[in-house]
Formats: C-alpha cells, sequence, structure tokens
C-alpha cells in the first residue's frame, strides 16, 4: 500500500505527463483509472498537491486548473509547441512551456494594455528578436495570495 | 504577468486598474526566469518546490532585487 506521498509523487508524474503529451491534465476520474486508485485517493492527492503549492484547482470542481507552467483552460497565452497548443497562466509561464518541453515554440498573446497581437518565438534555447516588456504587478512575496490573479 | 508593447502601455493598464506600477522587465530577464522556474522536470520523483532562500537566489541570480522581490 503506497504512502500518501508515494501517491502524490506519482500522481503528480501523471498529471505533468498527460498536459505535456495532450494539452490538458488529467481530471481525477482519469487519474483514477490510470494509476488504478480509488476516485476519493485520486482527489485526496490532487488536494494535498493543491496545499503544497505543486498544483492549483478549480474552485468548483477541485480538477486540475494550473499545472504550473501549463494551464489546463484557454487563456490569452497561447504556446505552439512540440506540435501542439499549450496555454500558460501568464506570459512568464507561457515561455516556462518550451523551457520544459525543451524544445522551440510561439507563444502568441497579446499587449495587455491595448489588445494589440504580440507574439515570442524560442528557437534554439533562445529568444528570437523579442518586442515588448513584461509587468509583474504582484510583488513576489504576495503570488501566493490568489495566484491565479497574480 | 502580462506583456505590453512599451512602458507607456505598462503606465496606461496601471492606471486603468489603479494599480501601482510593479516590476518592468525585458523578454529577455523574463525568460531568463522561465527557464530557472521551469525547466526542471516536475515529473521527477527528485523534484521539489524550491524553499525560500534558493528561490531568492535564482532572483539574485537574474539580477531581481528590491523590495519587489524579496520573500520575507
Amino acid at each position: 500500500m503506497p504512502t500518501p506521498e508515494q501517491t502524490d509523487l506519482t500522481v503528480r508524474a501523471a498529471v505533468y505527463d498527460s498536459v505535456m503529451s495532450r494539452s490538458k491534465p488529467f481530471t481525477a476520474r482519469e487519474l483514477s483509472q490510470a494509476l488504478d486508485l480509488p476516485l476519493a485517493e485520486a482527489k485526496a492527492s490532487l488536494e494535498r498537491l493543491a496545499s503544497g503549492r505543486v498544483l492549483v484547482l478549480q474552485p468548483e470542481s477541485r480538477e486540475v486548473l494550473m499545472a504550473p507552467p501549463f494551464s489546463a483552460i484557454p487563456t490569452p497565452f497561447a504556446v505552439l509547441a512540440a506540435g501542439r497548443v499549450y496555454f500558460g497562466n501568464c506570459i512568464w509561464d507561457a515561455l516556462g512551456i518550451p523551457a520544459m518541453l525543451g524544445c522551440d515554440a510561439r507563444v502568441e498573446t497579446s499587449c495587455g494594455c491595448c489588445g494589440e497581437a504580440m507574439s515570442m518565438s524560442v528557437e534554439g534555447r533562445a529568444l528570437q528578436a523579442p518586442e515588448g516588456l513584461v509587468h509583474f504587478a504582484i510583488p513576489a512575496r504576495r503570488w501566493w495570495e490568489d495566484i491565479v490573479y497574480s | 504577468m502580462l506583456l505590453f508593447r512599451s512602458e507607456e502601455h505598462v503606465d496606461r493598464w496601471c492606471k486603468a486598474w489603479n494599480l501601482p506600477r510593479g516590476a518592468v522587465l525585458s523578454p529577455d530577464q523574463t525568460w531568463g526566469l522561465a527557464q530557472a522556474w521551469h525547466s526542471a522536470d516536475r515529473r521527477d520523483p527528485a523534484w521539489r518546490r524550491r524553499t525560500v532562500e534558493e528561490t531568492e537566489e535564482v532572483f539574485r541570480g537574474l539580477g531581481l532585487d528590491g523590495a519587489f522581490w524579496q520573500l520575507r
């Protein structure tokens, strides 16, 4: 019988495997089926991983919302990489996706102020002809007060 | 964390939302932060979240200092 800590390692790996390979993390039910875990244990593990700030869960369904740098739902930070479309939680996370996948990518977003389309490309582990500026509105020590807003 | 076309657009956005200006990074600094933060494989059982001290070291290594980047 695995300990909760062992289960959490397995669940964390499965969540990241799923989001990296198909752009969406497993649901609790899919985790239960893929890992042969009782559904209640899969849900409890997701809650522990959220408490440990490894994942962020949706407020009502308690399914994964963020497996940083990936978003489980579409955002204004689309990342085209490895033949797939991923979504980042913010521009930092969007750039984190090619960093994590170790591949080239194009980030499609827009100016936070006026909505003008903007993009960034990563090729060969380098940012290509970057334009614009990135604004961090919330001081670092307050990011986890409301990570969705941050 | 949003991308803006220019400093003027950052200021306009802060004014519209009635928020103080935070920290402004170049895209290359943000890419450096993304690489430092997200390159590790979180499927690896050995992966763990950084401690406060380790996180502060990442910020310092990228030249991100000052009150905005302090964690305590």
